[in-house]
């Protein structure tokens, strides 16, 4: 029980008063960004980054892990009572969500979707605990051929699994892996693609490129569309925010069941959080069907249980793969892991071993963020709902200024904000067309580890390509990635067959 | 601001139609060029051992120039598909909001340093408010200026982040 003592310490560490701060920012401002409707935690982080270059690196990672979990906290409230999903994984909640509000039992439905974040995010935690040292065993035999083939794995997993069309996929971790290229390369001392701008020598800076992409970009979309859409109304809550005997004895299997679907997709990037919550929403359905009276169609509690609880458990062994393997598998996974490299940490097998209490201390404080969490969400549920009611425009208007702010903060240079207006657009332009933004974040936080590895590798071997499949771990990853995409080509065909039907 | 749509649903058989995602595969176009030129003229320092620094640019510049091509060939022969509601009002991107928002943001930047943070950025609020709907100027405008103020109290002095004050030097701390 190594890892029981190692964790006790990370708690003695993150439970500083301070740090306890960080964590309560960090779950307010997640579950605020999840409850407000074009927000999510990918854009809380993003422009957080700038500002917690002031903390030292616990107190910045302890804060980003109740960020990280907060936003699916709250992003099912805007889905169940305005039956607007707030982000891509409370789409699988809205359905049945949306009808326990109509109902009048909109408080209950906030309870479970909040207790089922709660659980599978627990129990998602308590796995990466004990599994991801593990991993940390086989640090020692990665070198240069192996970290390049789990950045190829990330690269195609996020940009042609996860995303809709391969090509838009691949096309957008293009743009992310040309603008990581720029600057000064580290090997060989050349400027490279700076047009002699001094500004650029250092590369483009990953707030420029963040918040450009999640941040501005998403403003922009939505004033494209703020004009265009319908005005939603919400449900108001009143009422006991509690669950009944009844109800929990309920929820509880579907629970548990929604976070063993939501445990491997965060280890395996085959479809992003939604996939999970999905399978989960289907399976609840299916069972139900068989029940002696199905609840399904007129507000049924497990189909909120169940997808909350798999898309938060997905979340926490997602931060496992984050940090145990240095894959990350979400937007948000990306910006944190930027956050990592800019504090000289590369997370992966290595950090178990380098920066273990500082691990630690992050694990610990998930598990305090998720208390801090069910706390937050679980009695003022109500009052988070008037989040809704901020007027957009002061919304947007005010989340610019934060963009301009984070930007210039960093870098006090005007370059950085005509920069961030470029990228901005053309992630406004990538979004109007169906373009994935993740494999844009992930090209540009891996782009320079796939380079270098590449590079080292090739060099060591006098330019023998063989060397990049010459261990068992290389080619085990590959094979993966082959069977991976084998079977998101199976599953396209598939659906593809029965629409024609 | 280059890319035009326009607001009155156009005439269904017009090229056009459902391609304006085009737009796309020519920004990869230039990038790759951008690429291609850097590449080019790139001055590697001597004795820089192989692969140097062109080679994993070069991997990148040839997937760009393939992905704009094939990218450009789908929307060539399926376009998107037109909404059937001839009033086409929701699918179309408002771009004059955009437009209005994202000159606001340009007009920030240019501002910055020579007006100071507090008007910039008050000013920068203003019009994305307005932008996005806002109908009460006044409001807006007393809303956006004690934003601004508030983060260059908190930023700039707790922080210690240095906003620029511009023309408002010596007014204001």
């Amino acid at each position: 029980m190594e890892s029981l003592t190692l964790l006790l310490e990370g708690f003695s560490q993150a439970l500083t008063p301070m740090n306890l701060l960080w964590v309560f920012i960090g779950a307010f401002l997640g579950t605020a960004v999840g409850v407000l409707p074009g927000l999510g935690s990918s854009m809380a982080v993003a422009l957080l980054l700038p500002m917690t270059f002031s903390l030292d690196p616990v107190g910045a990672f302890i804060m980003f892990a109740g960020v990280y979990f907060g936003g699916l906290f709250g992003d099912s409230t805007m889905g169940i009572l305005m039956n607007t999903p707030g982000g891509s994984t409370a789409i699988a909640t809205t359905f049945e969500g949306h009808r326990m509000a109509k109902d009048g039992r909109a408080p209950q439905a906030l309870a479970t979707s909040a207790i089922g974040a709660f659980i599978g995010g627990m129990i998602a935690t308590t796995l990466v605990v004990f599994s991801a040292p593990k991993l940390a065993g086989i640090a020692v035999v990665f070198g240069p051929a192996e970290y390049f083939a789990l950045a190829v794995f990330a690269f195609i997993a996020t940009a042609s699994v996860v995303s809709d069309s391969a090509l838009k996929g691949l096309a957008s971790l293009l743009v992310g892996l040309a603008l990581a290229v720029v600057g000064i390369d580290g090997i060989s001392g050349a400027s490279r693609f700076t047009a002699n701008v001094p500004q650029l020598f250092d590369g483009v800076s990953i707030i420029v490129i963040t918040v450009g992409v999640l941040a501005l970009g998403e403003v922009l979309h939505v004033a494209s569309r703020i004009h265009r859409d319908e005005k939603l109304t919400a449900i108001s809550v009143s009422g006991r925010p509690y669950l009944s005997r009844s109800e929990v004895r309920e929820a509880i299997p579907a629970w548990l069941r929604g976070t063993a679907f939501g445990v491997p997709f965060g280890v395996i990037p085959v479809g992003g959080a939604e996939v999970p919550t999905f399978l989960a929403c289907g399976t609840e359905r299916q069972l139900d069907r068989k029940r002696r009276t199905p609840k399904f169609g007129t507000g049924a509690i497990r189909g909120v249980a169940a997808p909350e609880a798999a898309g938060n458990a997905t979340s926490g062994t997602a931060m496992g793969a984050l940090l145990a393997l240095g894959l990350p598998t979400s937007a948000t996974a990306a910006i944190m892991l930027a956050a990592f490299q800019q504090y000289g940490l590369q997370p992966g097998p290595m950090l178990f071993e380098r920066n273990a209490d500082l691990v630690w201390a992050l694990l610990a404080s998930l598990f305090i963020g998720l208390v801090m969490l069910l706390g937050l969400n679980l009695p003022f549920a109500p009052l988070w709902a008037k989040l809704l009611l901020i007027p957009k425009p002061y919304l947007f208007a005010g989340i610019t200024v934060f963009c301009g702010l984070g930007v210039y903060a960093t870098g006090a240079s005007v370059v950085d904000l005509l920069l961030v207006l470029v990228i901005g657009f053309i992630a406004f332009l990538m979004r109007r067309y169906g373009y994935p933004l993740a494999p844009v974040m992930i090209g540009v936080v891996l782009g320079p580890l796939a380079e270098t590895s590449l590079r080292n590798a090739l060099m060591s071997s006098g330019g023998e390509l063989s060397i990049l499949v010459g261990s068992a771990i290389t080619i085990v990853l590959y094979a993966l990635l082959v069977a991976m995409i084998g079977y998101t080509l199976w599953r396209r065909v598939a659906s593809r067959r029965r629409q024609d039907v | 601001m280059s890319t035009e749509t326009s607001h009155s649903a156009p005439p269904q058989s017009a090229f056009g139609t459902g391609r304006s995602g085009l737009v796309l595969p020519a920004i990869l176009l230039l990038l790759g060029i951008y690429l291609s030129i850097g590449i080019i003229t790139m001055e590697v320092p001597d004795g820089a051992k192989q692969p140097g620094p062109k080679f994993f640019p070069i991997l990148i510049t040839i997937a760009i120039f393939i992905l704009a091509a094939l990218l450009s060939m789908q929307l060539l022969r399926n376009p998107e598909p037109v909404p059937d509601d001839r009033q086409g009002y929701r699918s179309y991107s408002d771009w004059k909001t955009v437009a209005l928002v994202a000159a606001g943001f340009l007009a920030f930047a240019l501002l910055l340093v020579p007006a100071g943070w507090l008007i910039s950025a008050s000013l920068l609020f203003w019009t994305v408010a307005f932008a996005l709907g806002s109908k009460n100027w006044a409001q807006v405008l007393a809303i956006a200026v004690v934003f601004a103020s508030v983060i260059q109290l908190a930023f700039g002095a707790a922080l210690g982040l240095n906003l620029p004050s511009g023309i408002l030097e010596g007014l204001i701390g």
